[in-house]
């Protein structure tokens, strides 16, 4: 294992950290604000990837244009979700078992929709940078992941900007922290949850239109992500935004780096035995981590 | 002390009332029918991981059922009457638990004669339970991993060669690929497989070959990947790693679609390339366009064997499905139907075991199949020879080994982009 | 989910008949099943009814632990295969399968007390969540270990013929102690503590039930039934792979029929496990491609409109006919 062949794999790590991170926003955003596990989400990442395959295809959309495309069409389709099953939606400070089941029953509702629109093959969105390959040297970055990459962080620090510099985003971020205070403040509760849900599936969205630039795709696509998702949370921390960069990129270098250490059949293992050890052993994730360490360091002082 | 109070049977009393109106279809068993056709279960993938060739297959049997429909049907000497074959279809989407219990249903209540299905060793196995148990003759036209055979089942067939002998086969080209002058001797072979018996298989009978032929090559890369994964970028970094100098993979279609796809986005290559079976299917073509030139496959059988019946097979299954037959798939199971037929008429009667006693005794003639003729072992698996073929551009595939039925010449090493 | 009492003066003078009818009805509806196989309804009959069998008993085992206990667990497949795995290495090792049943059932509630040791600090949807990555974990594991094949499944191999009505009756057996088992747990005071637990965990803790063991113990009784489930399963299989028997699919059906059926109640598992067996042989044969969105559109309907399944929507047409026709009961 030369300098070279650790660079490539790091690098690897890190382009794949940005994906996944722009994988999780979505379900951080939902479960922060309205405390339901989003098990839906694999399913509207898979609509998503279906979009802008679809308008690839069908209208020669360049995929990104359609990735940017997928942010408002979310949007607004995850408003309607909200809306549509608003009854069973509850709005509580504790996740709840029916607003879990009833995300699963969507779940199995979109994925069986797209397998009768599209069927069960495979489908893969093709252009001319996707198998084009960058080399300084001895190291090769694939161009289509650096694109997706850049494509995730620039929808992070859009998601940093809106919840940090607007209104909206203040309402989002008072709405996690007390639902009550927030009724007294004037922030108008369940408008708020409406649209932070379209917010959160406008990610699931264009995180899905993203991740079918690098792999193919069938209706069962959002599961393997889906776990990943949680695994990303727990790590972060689930109420954390700068926690879903940390558990992402924790989650990423452990996937790559495994592969030097066990066979690779039982890679997908990994990132289901870091989920069970982040939900026992660092139950607040990174985050709850680092505030409990700052709180100590605050009171040793 | 704990009595059963009759409050915990209240809700008992509304379940048994649900359980009678339920139960009310199943006292009224189906009558069975006097016998005017031969029904045949067909039991195939044509959705999920694997329905592009389960569909393939079921084009080759429904070609072959109707070509003996078209004739009247099987003349059945018991009966004095020729009897149209019917097909009963059960699409298993590629799972293997609703495989076996489907093909399990088509022996019981649709009461088949034989039946033909299995497509992928997986389904396959799963299966292979049945025909023993319900002693009813199966075939299957797309499971080849010797575990199936290896049990001493009595009505379990196949028409697939063993991959054990493909792995071989692709020893020896690479072998004659070095006689030749083409690639050096002493490359590094990385093998990466699918963790079934079906990978394994195959790397065993590479080994064989190396094992044999010391000084051709060294084995650097020996691993195992997950079947019907996503992401194989962990395997192929290995593959990587080791810095091999020829890459020789085991996968199912989708499977070697990705990995492809993966491998050309991690900028690698090796002087050759195999996944085994797979190589110049459509599918492969249309998502990786040049991406798949010069990758190499070791087939059952390929459209362009010069044989009368080949051309003829070719021309009819077109005409029937709309496309040309796309790899081995359909030509395996169209094989199967027929054989199945010769079998059933030689045995004068619709009585299962005289079947599968023709089966096991007879010899299909002028087949499709390389070296013209299909007879099962002593197992029940079927054994005739390889041929290799390579992708070449613009959607080209040739024949190249062996060179009595080559249609051009190997190209090797890969061309570097 | 008890119907309201009703007042002892109402229907006194069909009320001997009606528990003659309930303690008969029972026995009846068990001796009709057990007569199926030596009446020839068709083995394909036989099959769905023993499928049934075994479904119904691993809802009836998720309910233990999701329903009266209130921890729904999203990885149960995980006992069913190790149950089946068992059962599989244990005939192929000359066990009699009889033996290997119970022997299932033990392996998998010793599993389950691995799995609840960490997981049942975590409450609610944390808790699922874990469960799923367990499962998915040890079915990757099993994927890759060479000695029971690994994903090319392994195969039981038994000396003797194929029977159907053994396996039949093996699953009638099965169920039949599966519902027996629920009915003891829920009336006991182990039930009413795992209730108080499902209620309010906290308080049932200063009511002085340990809400550890107690889980722990519900964990495992439904594990080891589901194993045994696995069990019969796979002798009836006679091939058991990783993919099937481990599936998240899996773990999916078998949490849906008692939500489907009635979450929490004794009958609504075994509602949802019959409406589940007989449902999917028709849909896996003849619809496919309807499965996941009939069964996403019935848990959306039911968390929706009636959270007490199909148990709850009789209920509520139980009480909407008797008020109709005792006019006179007033509702407590």
């Amino acid at each position: 294992m030369t300098f070279t062949d650790y660079l490539n794999l790091l690098i690897s790590a890190l382009l794949l950290a940005g994906t996944y991170a722009a994988m999780a926003v979505g379900m951080t955003v939902i479960y922060g604000v309205m405390k339901i596990v989003n098990l839906a989400h694999a399913g509207f990442l898979m609509l998503g990837a279906y979009f802008v395959y679809e308008l690839h295809e069908r209208a020669g959309i360049h995929p990104l244009v359609g990735v940017l495309l997928a942010f408002p069409a979310f949007y607004f389709l995850g408003m309607l979700v909200h809306w549509v099953l608003g009854r069973g939606i509850p709005v509580s400070d504790e996740p709840t078992l029916a607003s879990l089941l009833l995300m699963f029953g969507l779940w199995l509702v979109i994925q069986n929709i797209g397998y009768l629109v599209w069927g069960t093959s495979d489908r893969s969105i093709l252009t001319p940078m996707t198998f084009a390959t960058l080399r300084f040297g001895e190291i090769t970055i694939p161009k289509i992941g650096l694109v997706v990459f850049c494509g995730a962080l620039v929808s992070l620090v859009v998601l940093e900007f809106v919840l940090h510099k607007t209104w909206f985003g203040r309402s989002v971020r008072a709405l996690i922290q007390n639902r009550y205070a927030c009724r007294i403040v004037g922030v108008h509760v369940e408008h708020i949850a409406r649209m932070t849900f379209g917010l959160g599936i406008a990610f699931a969205g264009a995180a899905g239109g993203l991740l079918a630039l690098l792999f193919p795709f069938s209706p069962d696509f959002g599961r393997p992500f889906l776990l990943r998702s949680f695994v990303i949370i727990v790590l972060g921390g689930l109420e954390s935004f700068s926690g879903v960069f940390v558990g992402a990129l924790i989650l990423a270098l452990v996937e790559t780096f495994s592969i030097l250490v066990i066979p690779s059949s039982y890679q997908p293992a990994v990132s289901f035995s870091l989920l069970v050890v982040a939900l026992i052993f660092i139950p607040g994730g990174v985050a709850g981590l680092v505030s409990r360490v700052r709180m100590r360091a605050r009171r040793a002082a | 002390m704990i009595s059963f109070r009759p409050k915990f049977l209240r809700g008992f009393t509304r379940v048994s009332v649900l359980a009678a109106f339920a139960a009310l279809p199943f006292l009224f068993p189906p009558v069975a029918p006097a016998q005017s056709d031969i029904p045949i279960g067909v039991v195939m993938p044509i959705t999920g991981r694997e329905a592009r060739p389960g569909q393939y297959q079921r084009e080759g049997i429904a070609l072959a059922m109707k070509e003996i429909n078209d004739g009247g049907g099987i003349y059945i000497k018991s009966l004095k009457k020729k009897l149209k074959v019917r097909e009963v279809f059960y699409d298993d989407g590629s799972d293997q638990a609703r495989s076996s219990s489907l093909a399990e249903r088509a022996m019981t209540s649709d009461n088949v004669i034989a039946m033909i299905g299995g497509y992928s060793t997986a389904l396959g196995e799963a299966e292979s339970v049945m025909p023993d148990r319900y002693k009813t003759p199966w075939i299957t036209p797309g499971a080849a991993a010797s575990s199936i055979f290896s049990r001493g089942y009595q009505y379990a067939f196949g028409t697939l060669s063993t991959i054990d002998s493909l792995g071989y086969t692709t020893g020896q080209f690479l072998g004659s690929l070095v006689d030749q002058g083409k690639l050096k001797k002493g490359l590094k072979i990385a093998l990466a497989v699918e963790h079934t018996d079906h990978g394994v298989d195959y790397v065993n009978g590479i080994k064989r070959w190396v094992g044999e032929h010391s000084g051709y090559f060294t084995i650097v890369f020996d691993e195992q990947f997950d079947l019907g994964g996503t992401d194989f970028s962990g395997i192929l970094q290995k593959v990587k790693l080791s810095h091999a100098d020829i890459f020789l993979s085991d996968a199912h279609l989708q499977d070697y679609v990705k990995m492809q796809g993966q491998y050309l986005q991690a900028g690698m290559y090796h002087q050759m390339i195999s996944y085994g079976a797979r190589g110049p299917e459509a599918d492969a073509r249309k998502a990786l366009g040049p991406g798949i030139d010069y990758i190499f496959a070791g087939i059952w059988w390929s459209p362009d064997l010069g044989y009368a019946q080949v051309k003829k097979f070719d021309t009819d299954y077109t005409a029937a499905t709309g496309h040309a037959p796309d790899s081995w798939y359909a030509a395996t199971a169209y094989e199967a139907m027929r054989i199945l037929a010769q079998a059933i008429e030689k045995a004068g009667s619709l009585d299962k075991t005289a079947i599968r006693d023709q089966l096991r005794s007879g010899e299909l003639k002028h087949s499709l199949l390389p070296g013209q003729t299909l007879k099962f072992g002593a197992n029940g698996q079927a054994a005739y020879p390889f041929v290799i073929v390579q992708n070449k551009p613009d959607g080209k595939v040739d024949i190249v080994f062996p060179a009595d039925v080559a249609t051009g010449q190997p190209v090797a090493p890969k061309p570097q982009s | 989910m008890n119907a309201p009492a009703r007042p002892s003066g109402a229907g006194e003078t069909g009320g001997t008949v009606l528990r003659i009818l309930r303690v008969a009805a029972p026995l009846a509806l068990i001796a009709a099943l057990a007569v199926v196989p030596l009446v020839d309804f068709g083995a394909n009959s036989a099959k769905v009814l023993f499928l049934t069998f075994l479904w119904t008993t691993t809802g009836v085992a998720w309910n233990i632990l999701g329903g009266f206990t209130g921890q729904p667990s999203f990885g149960f497949a995980v006992f069913y295969g190790l149950g089946a795995y068992t059962t599989a290495l244990g005939i192929n090792g000359g066990l009699s399968p009889y033996l290997t049943f119970p022997l299932a059932a033990v392996v998998a509630a010793l599993a389950s007390l691995a799995i609840g040791l960490p997981t049942f600090r975590l409450r609610g949807p944390y808790f699922a969540i874990a469960t799923i990555g367990v499962s998915e974990a040890v079915r990757v594991i099993m994927t890759n270990l060479q000695f029971t094949g690994g994903a090319s499944g392994y195969r039981i191999v038994e000396s003797i013929p194929f029977r159907q009505a053994d396996h039949y009756y093996s699953g009638l057996a099965l169920v039949v102690v599966a519902v027996a088992v629920s009915m003891l747990v829920r009336r006991s005071r182990f039930g009413l503590a795992l209730r108080a637990i499902r209620d309010d965990q906290e308080a049932a803790s200063d009511s002085g039930v340990n809400p550890f063991t107690a889980k722990l113990a519900a964990h495992a009784v439904a594990a080891a039934l589901t194993g045994a489930a696995g069990g019969v399963y796979a002798r009836y299989a006679a091939f058991i792979s990783p993919d099937g028997v481990f599936a998240f699919q899996r773990s999916v059906a078998i949490l849906l029929m008692p939500i489907i059926g009635g979450v929490g109640t004794i009958w609504g598992p075994v509602v949802g496990g019959g409406i589940y067996g007989v449902v999917e042989e028709e849909l896996t044969a003849r619809f496919p491609e309807f499965h996941l969105l009939l069964y996403g559109a019935l848990v959306i309907l039911i968390i929706l409109f009636e959270p007490g399944g199909v148990m709850g929507l009789l209920a509520r047409a139980r009480r909407l006919f008797s008020r109709r026709k005792d006019a006179s009961w007033q509702p407590s």
